[in-house]
């Protein structure tokens, strides 16, 4: 008993010591646990699987800063990696003035890997502030909140953009975000123009999205480390990308860190109980 | 190991955050200050670059005057500063409040409001496929429950007694199921980062992993 009521009295330090070797072990020696892509990771991947080569482009939106990039960067690359080896266009731009650079990023690495040609299978637009007022502009016209695209070149000199205009003209609203800013989306460009519109986010922030899944007004979510690691899993599967799977490497580690956690609040709840149970019988 | 001197900063930087963990000490401190003032000058250039050079700056150096008007408002809550200016903020922030107050009620009403409670709705298509996941009947019940019960848990203007009562503490095992649910993610979130440091300090830095 007195074991049992030690639980609670655990140096932290310890705890912390296991958490990282829960987090190293499995990182260093590899694991093989198997990845089962969830419902909604699936309906968005299957959303952007149908639409057609070579046609309208989708818009994906790359809101996040350096400290969500463990999360959502492999999001992008892997969403982007799909579009590419499907002949499928894409549009980057972000409302994150840090997003710029960690877009640009993903699209500059992966691009050559496909052959893909900025202009022709993809545009990249950068950085514009407004939040929702740059949302509703491109609801009118695309060109009214990016004249130009991050390299100056004007949008109606890209190949890819001829007939592009608005919400109308892009099959899916891909937000990718570590903030409530998807909300935003969700509000201007799913509730005023009626764009399809699908989410990407950091795991904190993924219950919060839920409700919105609910009532269809999200075609598909990917949930953090786990909704990339699904995705660069069915990349796979369908031999769309041959690149390392970051993500799903770091997924092995995260599941070891969540059983040691749920070992560690039954312990606690345990050394809880016959705690109180001890002072009661006093 | 690596031989990139930036690789090497940022790693030792990452160790004397991780320093703390075991207790404060100088290391930590010498990191965290760093820390705090890198961000502090990152951001300086990062919003002249981003914001003041594009929109304020070209446009008055191409003699776009139009641009004084937004930028005079802006300067105008620098009046916080001056005690017998201070009322004068209330004009930036009354413009900048009705335009986003009229501009996104009405949308965000309907996007969190409406379309959320017609998610909650029972309807007749769940009935051809009752056990659906998604869209069967059960579930939508089941949000039903939910969302009375929460609701009535959050309803304070009677005593909880009787029926109110025994409702309210159904609302109180959904709210917890809620709140695991949200802590489960928060718990792979915070993870996330630190595998990212850690696939980081193993691969980039003593390249212990492939």
């Amino acid at each position: 008993m007195k074991i049992l009521e030690n639980l609670t009295k655990i140096n932290r330090r310890y705890i912390f010591l296991l958490v990282a070797l829960a987090v190293i072990i499995p990182l260093i020696v590899p694991m093989k646990l198997p990845t089962i892509p969830g419902k909604y990771t699936v309906k968005l991947y299957g959303f952007i699987d149908k639409i057609p080569p070579q046609s309208q482009p989708i818009l994906i939106a790359a809101d996040y800063s350096p400290s969500m990039m463990p999360e959502l960067q492999p999001m992008l690359e892997a969403v982007i990696r799909h579009c590419f080896a499907k002949g499928i266009r894409v549009v980057i731009m972000t409302l994150d003035p840090n997003g710029a650079a960690l877009s640009e990023e993903a699209l500059k690495k992966i691009a050559p890997e496909y052959g893909a040609v900025n202009g022709r299978d993809y545009a990249f637009l950068g950085f514009k502030p407004g939040s929702s007022i740059v949302m509703m502009s491109i609801g009118e016209n695309f060109r009214q909140a990016f004249p130009t695209d991050f390299y100056g070149t004007p949008l109606d000199s890209l190949p890819m953009m001829n007939g592009i205009r608005n919400y109308a003209d892009v099959p899916l609203v891909l937000s990718i975000a570590g903030s409530a800013i998807t909300q935003g989306w969700i509000a201007y460009a799913h509730t005023r123009y009626h764009a399809n519109v699908g989410a990407g986010c950091t795991a904190v922030s993924t219950a919060d999205y839920y409700p919105f899944l609910q009532a269809g007004q999200l075609v598909g979510l990917l949930n953090g480390m786990k909704g990339a690691s699904e995705y660069e899993y069915l990349n796979k599967k369908n031999g769309y990308s041959s690149a390392a799977p970051v993500a799903t490497k770091g997924m092995n580690a995260v599941s070891i860190v969540h059983l040691l956690l749920m070992l560690f609040i039954i312990l606690g709840n345990i050394g809880y109980l016959v705690t109180r149970h001890n002072q009661s019988k006093k | 190991m690596s031989t990139n001197i930036w690789v090497w900063i940022a790693a030792l930087l990452s160790l004397a955050i991780f320093s703390y963990l075991y207790k404060d000490n100088p290391a930590f401190r010498f990191a965290e200050h760093l820390f705090t003032g890198l961000s502090v000058g990152y951001f300086i250039v990062l919003y002249w670059n981003n914001y003041t050079l594009p929109y304020i700056v070209t446009p008055l150096v191409n003699h776009r005057w139009i641009t004084l008007i937004p930028m005079a408002l802006g300067m105008m809550y620098f009046f916080r500063f001056i005690p017998k200016l201070n009322h004068l903020i209330l004009i930036p922030i009354a413009i900048s409040l009705g335009f986003w107050n009229g501009m996104s009620i009405p949308l965000t009403f309907e996007a969190d409001v409406l379309k959320q409670i017609q998610g909650t709705m029972v309807n007749t298509s769940m009935l051809t496929n009752i056990w659906d996941p998604q869209k069967g009947l059960m579930v939508g019940l089941l949000v039903m429950v939910g969302v009375i019960s929460t609701i009535t848990y959050f309803y304070f203007s009677r005593e909880h007694k009787g029926p109110i009562k025994v409702t309210a503490n159904v609302g109180i095992w959904f709210v917890m199921i809620g709140f695991g649910a949200t802590f489960g993610y928060t718990v792979m979130a915070r993870v996330s980062l630190l595998i990212a440091r850690m696939q980081f300090l193993f691969t980039d830095w003593i390249h212990l992993i492939k």
